[in-house]
């Protein structure tokens, strides 16, 4: 019996595997197997930090399919999931609807207003896209913040959320967020990785690299931009309506200009493009303020408001320092040292057909 | 009257933040989305340095702050230019503009660490010109921020119109390549360009710091002056005058006469309307929407 290279590829189904190499499947076997045992061994407080991650994936995701895959900068994805939040909250706290209505509503209320900001993307390229965005961005707010200062207790004590419930038991307690964030943000992933790589994802990258030659290929272009802005709004939007059932209040407040530059900056660091790039940009991203709080605990005097500042600083200097120096973000660091064992002794870099990763 | 001078106050601040943008713009087809923050930055220097120079702000103190602002600002758009943006030359410009927001963020955060966040206030000019019968009253800094305005504006025209360097600028802003054959040089300019953005940008918000208070929030004005810039053209400095007068008046009437809560969103309402209706501006051209 002859045994055929694992660099020899003789059908279009093997070139599109998600994970081809013996040792992937391993490292994703024990990714897993580790995220499950995390409660196990961790406090409460890790497990916060570690759902905050699962919210910030699944927005992550959603971004990096419209950005990195289709090339459509956008600064309003907080408002994307603004409007989740408050869908939820009116759902769930107005009419007493159970989650299980409320998280899909939310999901297509997202979707809905995504469709309506990819609009001007039929018009628009590049910057002049992402102003419009923001723009949108700002409008949408304007609207949930009068909306909040009728429906809301008061004008900013933002409208409390009930935890979702079924069948009887509620969901409260990290560890049970944990699994539940966790399930979600696997699901997403595995959502995204396969949109990749099917025709619509093709189609998106298409569009990103040269929207001119993806029209002449047979690529309805406004169809797949729209696509794209549905399909990220909507997942903002569950990302937005998971975080209201998690932190149980909505305040518009909390969706800021610099919430959607913060999901920017984890695709940006994590890598554009890219599922699992921007898995580990979210948790970087994510996770940074915890770190830079760490150290500064550490040091023997009191910071203050100074430590703050430079919590919010660190994420402006990964922006930067990840777009001069690190342009295809962290996915790219891994990608070089997976190369490197797959190919030592010998040290040439194999030159990588775009598309899922 | 009054009502006319505030609009006229409040329009000299964004259009010389539009100036800022469109000279960025015109040079290297970059968006500035750190020119709140520039400004607001500026005027916490001029603040500071006001301290240095005795608390007075009058006469030669007030000379001695303001060469200080200047200098500053102007090294720190060459500085800008040197450590981030020449380094993104040749890349796409969104990524340009993406590391402008990361700068806004750092500059945003740097108020909060050397400034604390504390509120401030220049005083300057806060006394009253003229009062009226009625209660309303022109103060000083009203009349400077527009005669400031002014002047800067005829300064940038002559510059772009009359001196070899203002030409070797308009050159190289329509054709980077053929202008470098000639022999302009590129990064000259483009540092120019930079430090007389930084400089204008802090001229607008030292004016904005004189008639109100001064905060890390007080940066959304940058997104102001991107309206204006915008329903100006963004490849206009005539564009931008007009658009920032354009966007005050909107706003100021608004705050007047419906609510102050809408009068935050109407530049963004403005710049939705501009953007379905004429994206290239008022002046712009309309060639320009291909090129970013």
């Amino acid at each position: 019996m002859t045994s055929r290279s694992p660099y020899l590829l003789v059908s279009y189904a093997e070139t599109n595997r998600l994970l081809p190499e013996p040792y992937q499947r391993a490292i994703v076997a024990l990714i897993a197997a580790a995220l499950l045992c995390i409660p196990l061994v961790s406090g409460d407080y890790f497990l916060h930090l570690m759902n905050l991650c699962s919210i910030a994936v699944i927005g992550a995701v959603g971004i990096n399919l419209l950005t990195g895959y289709c090339g459509q900068l956008s600064l309003g994805q907080a408002s994307f999931m603004a409007i989740g939040a408050f869908t939820t909250a009116i759902l769930a706290q107005r009419y007493g609807l159970p989650f299980i209505v409320a998280i899909p509503a939310s999901c297509c209320a997202g979707a809905a207003v995504g469709f309506l900001v990819g609009l001007p993307a039929l018009r628009f390229r590049g910057i002049y896209l992402a102003i419009t965005t923001l723009a949108m961005h700002y409008a949408i707010i304007y609207v949930l913040t009068n909306y909040q200062a009728v429906v809301g207790p008061s004008a900013s004590a933002g409208i409390t959320v009930p935890p979702p419930s079924l069948a009887g038991f509620a969901l409260t307690g990290e560890r049970g967020w944990f699994y539940a964030l966790l399930i979600v943000a696997a699901l997403v992933v595995v959502f995204a990785l396969n949109l990749a790589r099917s025709y619509i994802g093709r189609a998106w990258v298409a569009i990103r690299d040269r929207d001119i030659s993806a029209e002449t290929s047979g690529i309805n272009v406004p169809r797949y931009k729209l696509l794209a802005f549905t399909i990220s709004a909507a997942l903002a939007a569950l990302a937005g309506s998971l975080g209201a059932y998690f932190t149980t209040v909505v305040t518009v407040e909390e969706y800021t200009l610099e919430l959607a530059i913060v999901y920017l900056a984890m695709i940006i660091v994590g890598g554009m493009g890219s599922v699992t790039g921007s898995v580990l940009g979210a948790v970087f991203i994510t996770l940074l303020p915890f770190a830079v709080e760490r150290v500064f605990e550490a040091l023997p005097f009191e910071l203050g408001t100074t430590a703050f500042g430079i919590q919010e600083a660190a994420i402006g200097v990964a922006i930067i320092g990840f777009l001069l120096f690190e342009p295809d973000g962290l996915i790219e660091i891994y990608r070089r040292i997976a190369t490197y064992f797959e190919r030592w002794p010998f040290r040439y870099r194999e030159i990588k057909p775009g598309g899922a990763r | 009257m009054e009502l006319l001078v505030s609009i006229l106050a409040l329009g000299s601040t964004y259009a010389l933040l539009a100036a800022g943008i469109v000279i960025i713009y015109k040079a290297s087809r970059v968006i500035n989305f750190a020119h709140g923050e520039l400004a607001i930055v500026g005027a916490y220097v001029f603040h500071s340095a006001s301290f240095l120079t005795g608390t007075t702000l009058t006469g030669l103190s007030l000379l001695a702050t303001c060469a200080i602002a200047a200098a500053g600002s102007a090294l720190f758009g060459v500085l800008i230019y040197f450590a981030l943006m020449r380094r993104l030359l040749g890349r796409p410009t969104f990524v340009a503009a993406m590391v402008t927001i990361g700068l806004a963020i750092i500059l945003k955060a740097a108020i909060v660490v050397i400034w604390q966040s504390r509120s401030v206030g220049i005083l300057i000019g806060r006394q009253p010109l003229y009062s009226f019968a009625g209660g309303g009253r022109i103060t000083w800094i009203q009349v400077i921020s527009i005669v400031v305005c002014i002047v800067a504006f005829a300064a940038l025209a002559v510059f772009f119109q009359y001196t070899r360097l203002g030409r070797q600028f308009r050159g190289a802003a329509e054709n980077p390549l053929l202008a470098a054959q000639r022999q302009v040089n590129i990064n000259l300019i483009l540092a120019l360009a930079w430090s007389l953005a930084v400089f204008t940008a802090a001229l607008a918000g030292v004016l904005f710091g004189s008639r109100s208070m001064l905060s890390p929030q007080s940066t959304i004005i940058g997104l102001s002056g991107l309206t204006a810039a915008l329903v100006g053209g963004l490849d206009s400095l005539r564009g931008a005058a007009i658009g920032g007068l354009l966007v005050a008046a909107a706003t100021y009437l608004t705050a007047r006469l419906i609510s102050p809560t809408l009068a935050e969103t109407v530049p963004f309402l403005i710049l939705l309307v501009v953007m379905s209706w004429r994206p290239w501006g008022l002046f712009g051209t309309v060639e320009e929407l291909n090129r970013v």
